[in-house]
């Protein structure tokens, strides 16, 4: 569905994207993951022709993406991050005008509204002002209006974000139920249990450059195990080195951070008397932190896949 | 896909407030006031001066003096009684110009040869504009004048009835004597403060497209509405059609609302009715011409401000600017030749003096080929630089 060979995108100096390479199959949720500024909402934008890129080739749908923009884009649709709907027009009528825009017509215009409507519960806000919504009915509006041309490819830019629980456990539904459409989806996001969740294929992005990609699947069964997240205040990262080299089990992750894996009680105790010693509080234990947020952590401070 | 845009416009539009207040409700009272608040300085009927008159002759001659002024509807007479000097100089610093005193032996006087005290009296408020002074001196010259040649026509009856006869037709002939013909209206037609201040009003609020289209377009690119319609397959080019054609059509609809106030709304509050001209084609010409000057600029502005607030005081400020240069907020005949040959590099000059052709000048649409294009080229071009910023920007990801 995707095949992006050596993509190569800068701004003046500093290099967005590094010799990417990345593909994603059809029918497939692949989760696209990594820090801020790590290149992710660069890739999804260039992905849709709205950024220029300086080198390498991508094809979408078999198309080569230069040449075929306008095709790809009719069989695709880009949800971004912010909210890009018109907060004085009610639901209907932004379904109306962004449909109108694609020259969406007759039976299809109906057809695809009332589908838009329906996979985002919005049948009953349908005549209420975009202004008037909650945080969570917006970003369903959001993602309302990609489905208005009924995509084979759907691109989302963190559309979870700042929104309360319920109104994310909707849209992650809702992401699923593309899956089951047979719809292929990139889903940019940095919270790792929603890419858990809802994803098959997990890109991990970071400096621009794809440090790790496979099926979720592959990627976690390195990390199974008892994993704790250390937080640490004032710490070096040197001082966590030393401590590192004198505890098995022990790595750090950056200058406040150390994980541990499979630390018996005994160990952990030992562990953190050796903080105590060196005189670094602690800020938090975070037991049970979830698998790929391990990974996730473990890949970006190293910088490389070895899974 | 125009259609979809056009609507979406309107219903933004009509909903909000603010924006249908700048283009429909500002010019609409700017009209209305100016109409009015000029009406004494251009209509045709005006009154220049008000005055009084202490008539110490009380004779058929002094009455006759009176009697001519009180002709003329361009001096207001009031009717004070003025018995001391104190009184006088109250009346002059409030609502008179001129106290008007005929001497006694005024009558006797008006035969006699000029070397001894003058006929009348004039005493002028300190407010008086020179050009006023000089035409209530002139009035009064000619009463003098007229009262004079019926004196020596009443002297010369009695000797030679023939000149007597042609002397008292040549002093009632009046003011037929010179025919006044105003350039492109009709006989009896004369321009009026509303000719002038609607055409003038009516650019100003055209130009007030800049604020909610600004508003509209960086609250589109700052929600990246506009880069999930160009995900959508949306051109620049159609993307600037769609702001253009809603725009233009809302333009026409405050020059025709414009023009309504002008014909119905100023002659409720005792203004002159706006009269259409004769060229529709060429009210259609400049108002389209100058329609796309005014959306070329708001794009332009739209495209290079960061905020909706940057584009609505930059908008706000090139406006008031274009317009003072160009003849809106003073009319160019009021200007020094040096400021009139300036006030022709406002886009706002070239409109405005688009439709005084029409409306003021009763030209043709031949007469507005000029303007029309240069407002059309200068739309065009800065619809072009902001499509190549905004182009460039998008590509950026900027």
């Amino acid at each position: 569905m995707i095949t992006i060979k050596n993509l190569v995108k800068h701004y003046d100096n500093h290099v967005a994207l590094n010799h990417i390479d990345l593909s994603v199959g059809k029918g497939i949720v692949l989760g696209l993951l990594g820090p801020n500024g790590a290149g992710k909402t660069t890739l999804v934008s260039i992905l849709n022709g709205l950024v220029d890129f300086q080198e390498g080739e991508i094809e979408i749908f078999g198309m080569p993406l230069n040449r075929e923009l306008h095709a790809i884009r009719k069989r695709s649709s880009f949800i971004p991050q912010s909210l890009a709907l018109y907060d004085n027009l009610t639901v209907l009528e932004n379904l109306r005008f962004f449909a109108g825009i694609q020259k969406i017509s007759g039976n299809d215009l109906h057809q695809n509204i009332d589908y838009a409507l329906t996979v985002n519960r919005l049948h009953p806000l349908r005549d209420q002002k975009a202004a008037t919504l909650s945080g969570g009915q917006k970003r369903r509006l959001n993602i309302a209006i990609g489905l208005l041309n009924n995509p084979e490819l759907l691109y989302f830019d963190e559309p979870t974000a700042g929104i309360d629980p319920e109104s994310r456990n909707a849209i992650l539904e809702t992401v699923r139920s593309f899956k089951n459409d047979g719809k292929t989806v990139v889903y940019t996001s940095h919270y790792m249990p929603e890419i858990e969740n809802i994803c098959d294929d997990v890109a991990i992005i970071d400096h621009g450059r794809i440090i790790c990609q496979g099926s979720l699947e592959t990627m976690l069964q390195g990390e199974k195990g008892d994993s704790v997240l250390v937080e640490l205040l004032h710490a070096s990262k040197a001082q966590l080195s030393e401590l590192a080299g004198n505890h098995k089990g022990v790595e750090v992750i950056d200058a406040a951070t150390l994980m541990t894996h499979h630390l018996s009680a005994r160990e952990m105790g030992a562990l953190l008397t050796a903080l105590e010693a060196e005189h670094i509080a602690l800020k938090q234990i975070r037991y049970g932190t979830t698998n790929l947020e391990s990974l996730f952590l473990r890949l970006t401070s190293q910088g490389s896949c070895d899974v | 896909m125009f259609r979809a845009m056009l609507l979406k416009e309107f219903l933004l539009l009509l909903r909000d407030r603010h924006a249908l207040a700048a283009l429909f409700i500002m010019p609409s009272i700017f009209i209305l006031i100016m109409s009015l608040a000029l009406k004494d300085t251009l209509g045709s009927d005006r009154v220049l001066s008000s005055y009084t008159v202490v008539d110490q002759d009380n004779t058929a001659q002094s009455g006759r003096l009176q009697s001519f002024l009180r002709d003329n509807s361009a001096l207001q007479v009031h009717e004070v009684i003025l018995t001391n000097a104190a009184q006088q100089q109250q009346a002059l610093n409030g609502a008179l110009h001129f106290v008007l005193s005929i001497p006694q032996g005024f009558a006797q006087n008006l035969g006699k040869e000029q070397d001894g005290p003058s006929l009348l009296q004039l005493t002028v408020a300190s407010d008086v504009k020179p050009e006023v002074l000089a035409f209530f001196q002139a009035e009064l010259t000619k009463g003098i004048m007229r009262l004079r040649l019926e004196k020596m026509q009443a002297e010369l009856a009695p000797f030679l009835p023939d000149v007597a006869q042609r002397l008292e037709a040549m002093a009632f002939a009046g003011d037929g004597l010179v025919a006044v013909h105003f350039n492109g209206m009709k006989a009896n037609e004369q321009p009026t403060s509303t000719q002038q201040s609607v055409p003038s009003w009516i650019v100003f609020g055209m130009f007030f497209v800049i604020i909610p289209m600004s508003t509209v377009f960086i609250n589109e690119r700052k929600q990246n509405t506009l880069m999930r319609m160009s995900a959508m397959n949306i051109s620049v080019p159609v993307l600037f059609a769609g702001k253009i054609a809603p725009y233009m059509v809302i333009n026409q609809i405050q020059v025709w609302l414009m023009i309504m106030v002008g014909i119905f709304v100023v002659p409720l509050f005792g203004g002159d009715a706006l009269t259409l001209g004769h060229s529709i084609t060429g009210l259609f010409m400049v108002s389209l011409g100058l329609s796309l000057a005014a959306i070329g600029t708001s794009v332009l502005i739209a495209v290079m401000a960061g905020t909706v607030e940057q584009a609505t005081t930059i908008g706000g400020i090139i406006n008031i600017l274009l317009g003072a240069i160009g003849g809106i907020m003073v009319p160019k005949f009021y200007m020094p030749q040096a400021m009139q040959d300036f006030a022709n590099v406002s886009p706002m000059s070239w409109g405005l003096e688009g439709f005084l052709d029409i409306f003021l000048r009763g030209l043709g649409a031949e007469a507005v080929i000029m303007e029309s294009l240069a407002l059309t080229g200068f739309g065009a071009g800065l619809l072009l630089v902001a499509g190549m910023i905004f182009s460039s920007k998008m590509k950026r990801g900027a």
